[in-house]
């Protein structure tokens, strides 16, 4: 039992927190724009993890470089993606029906469209590497550098992204935005730029939680899809949207899921979190900080 | 719709020559076509619930992963005749249980819900079959490949059969309705909770049967393969390319994707997936009727 209040554990549960509140914001801000959900934003990580690996393997830049590297490569994704793709099909209304009432399936087809490319370009082999890995002692705990630096990072990126919502133009715009499009277009915020924008932001936190993962874990073309499960229970779990809620979602499922496991085995962990999942959207299907849906 | 003379005809000439076939067919094209009216079977099975009601069910790995699971437990143990209805019947067990749950949410949260269920369902079976110590089973003494053969040629003429009865029958006329507006359907009365209940139990029935028919052919059963993702995404991918909407449309794209795995899987099958993403989300996006529903519109035109 003392293992359980041990420190060890709560540094793991407190490093995947930051993976997970990353996930969550990008998914959240990506729907709050489009109200399509992403499922390929694993993906979008793996892909993130990757420009990580390679900019190691072939350019020696660690990661504390190229993971800027990798949110550019998701940003700039989503800015073709955007650009290019949604708009001329939303703004033509046959296209649009269908494409919103049919997200779900085509993005799942992107998804794996996606993954077998990476599979094609990288082959399916677990790639890995070594990076900041010496042992840090803090005391009581002993933790590779790597995951402190995964730690530190999303604190720090989450924090900024919660200012930049709270106090940047920009960003009361955009949450103006996520709540009632209509009306912001109404007050004179442009809608087009700033949709723009969030969603290439999105995208970017995708590929930065990825190559941050990329540090501690090793990346499979098909590994993304546990994050996207992980990422739509977070988001769910703290309500659609809601970009506090995906941050307490995001620490929550992250806790459940390390005491979870270690309380049961390790074994148990995809079933935690698929449980959770499950239960979530039959109880409270409009999360803890969500308004009802019909 | 009028069924005229020569669409009677060539379905009957198609019936028998997919009788005759485990006398004029190797043994590799045999399997080929056992593999097709597998698909058509699924995919049918899929158009009969959510091709009609419009809600995306991509969990249909469940129900067939089910039936192979029943069918590994009681081999040897219950007569073959028992065992495959009960596999349905397991099938359509799960079902309830999951439309208990699924079908209280619309839209997009039934596709993931139903999506993390079927993960959730093979997350638990593969724990319990750690428990049992068994990492997958192997399937001994199987019957002979012809036998299997017309056990799934019948399974597949039932799927059609269910998916065409329930188009023109009062509950299909309902499960429209919910499609079309699920709000103005209920206003007008019609008992859409129960109907979508029931048809989703219905439609995974086969699914559950022919999953049992399927392992045995194979032989082994590996809880993390058969309950896999990637036959949810088959499934829908046929169905939205062949069409959902009436019966003879999953019989066209099962047969485009069997041809198609046919000329890619061997050689490149990250290609092939890649290959039928694109196709799925074009079809979505250009022709949602399928193929069946342009030749339909296409034929009507030239009249």
């Amino acid at each position: 039992m003392e293992q359980i209040a041990s420190l060890q554990i709560l540094l793991s549960a407190l490093v995947l927190s930051s993976v997970y509140v990353l996930v969550a914001l990008g998914l959240n801000l990506v729907y709050g724009t489009m109200r399509l959900l992403n499922v390929a934003h694993g993906d979008l990580m793996m892909l993130g993890g990757y420009v990580a690996y390679w900019s190691l393997v072939l350019l020696g830049i660690g990661t504390l470089g190229s993971m800027f590297g990798a949110a550019a490569l998701g940003a700039l994704l989503g800015f073709i993606l955007y650009q290019f793709l949604l708009r001329r099909f939303l703004s033509n209304s046959r296209f649009a029906q269908r494409l919103e009432s049919n997200s779900m399936i085509i993005f799942f087809g992107l998804s794996i469209i996606v993954q077998n490319l990476m599979s094609l370009a990288f082959t399916a082999d677990p790639r890995s590497y070594n990076y900041m890995n010496g042992i840090v002692d803090l005391g009581h705990v002993r933790v590779e550098a790597s995951r402190l630096v995964v730690l530190v990072v999303g604190v720090a990126a989450a924090t900024s992204l919660v200012l930049f919502f709270r106090y940047s133009r920009l960003g009361l715009a955009a949450r103006a935005l996520i709540q009632q499009k209509d009306a912001a277009a109404l007050v004179g915020i442009d809608a087009n730029r700033i949709n723009l924008i969030v969603f290439c932001l999105g995208f970017g936190l995708a590929g930065l939680a990825g190559a941050l993962v990329s540090m501690t874990e090793a990346i499979t073309p098909f590994g993304g899809f546990q994050y996207t499960i992980a990422a739509f229970v977070i988001i769910i779990l703290g309500g659609l949207g809601n970009l506090w809620g995906g941050i307490v979602g995001g620490v929550l499922l992250a806790f459940i899921e390390i005491y979870g496991s270690a309380l049961t085995s390790t074994a148990y962990r995809s079933i935690i979190v698929y449980g959770v999942f499950v239960a979530v959207l039959c109880l409270r299907p409009q999360g803890l900080l969500g308004k009802r849906i019909a | 719709m009028m069924v005229r003379a020569p669409a009677i005809a060539a379905g009957l000439i198609a019936s028998a020559a997919l009788c005759l076939a485990p006398l004029l067919l190797g043994a590799y094209h045999l399997s080929v076509l056992f593999q097709l009216l597998a698909f058509i079977a699924l995919t049918q099975s899929w158009a009969t619930f959510s091709g009609m009601t419009g809600y995306a069910s991509l969990g249909y790995a469940a129900f067939y992963g089910l039936g192979a699971y029943v069918m590994a437990l009681g081999w040897m143990v219950i007569p073959l005749w028992q065992l495959i209805p009960l596999a349905g019947l397991a099938a359509c067990l799960l079902a309830l249980a999951i439309g208990a749950v699924a079908l209280r949410v619309r839209g997009p949260y039934f596709v993931i819900l139903t999506l993390g269920i079927s993960e959730l369902v093979r997350y638990v079976v593969v724990a319990v079959e750690a428990k049992f110590g068994a990492s997958g089973r192997v399937l001994f003494l199987v019957p002979d490949m012809s036998f299997l053969y017309f056990i799934m040629l019948a399974l597949a003429a039932a799927a059609t059969a269910i998916t065409w009865w329930m188009g023109r029958s009062r509950i299909g006329a309902g499960l429209h309705a919910i499609r079309e507006d699920e709000t103005a359907a209920i206003t007008i009365g019609v008992p859409t909770a129960r109907i979508k209940t029931v048809a989703f139990a219905l439609s995974a029935i086969i699914p559950g049967m022919v999953g049992a028919v399927w392992i045995l052919r194979s032989t082994y059963f590996e809880p993390a393969q058969v309950f896999s993702p990637a036959m949810s995404f088959s499934i829908i991918t046929m169905a939205v390319i062949g069409g959902s909407d009436k019966a003879l449309g999953p019989i066209f794209g099962a047969a485009f994707v069997v041809l198609l795995s046919e000329l890619l899987w061997a050689r490149a099958p990250q290609l092939y997936m890649v290959v039928l993403g694109v196709l799925l989300i074009c079809f979505v996006l250009f022709a949602p009727e399928g193929i069946y529903g342009r030749l339909r519109t296409a034929w009507v035109r030239t009249r």
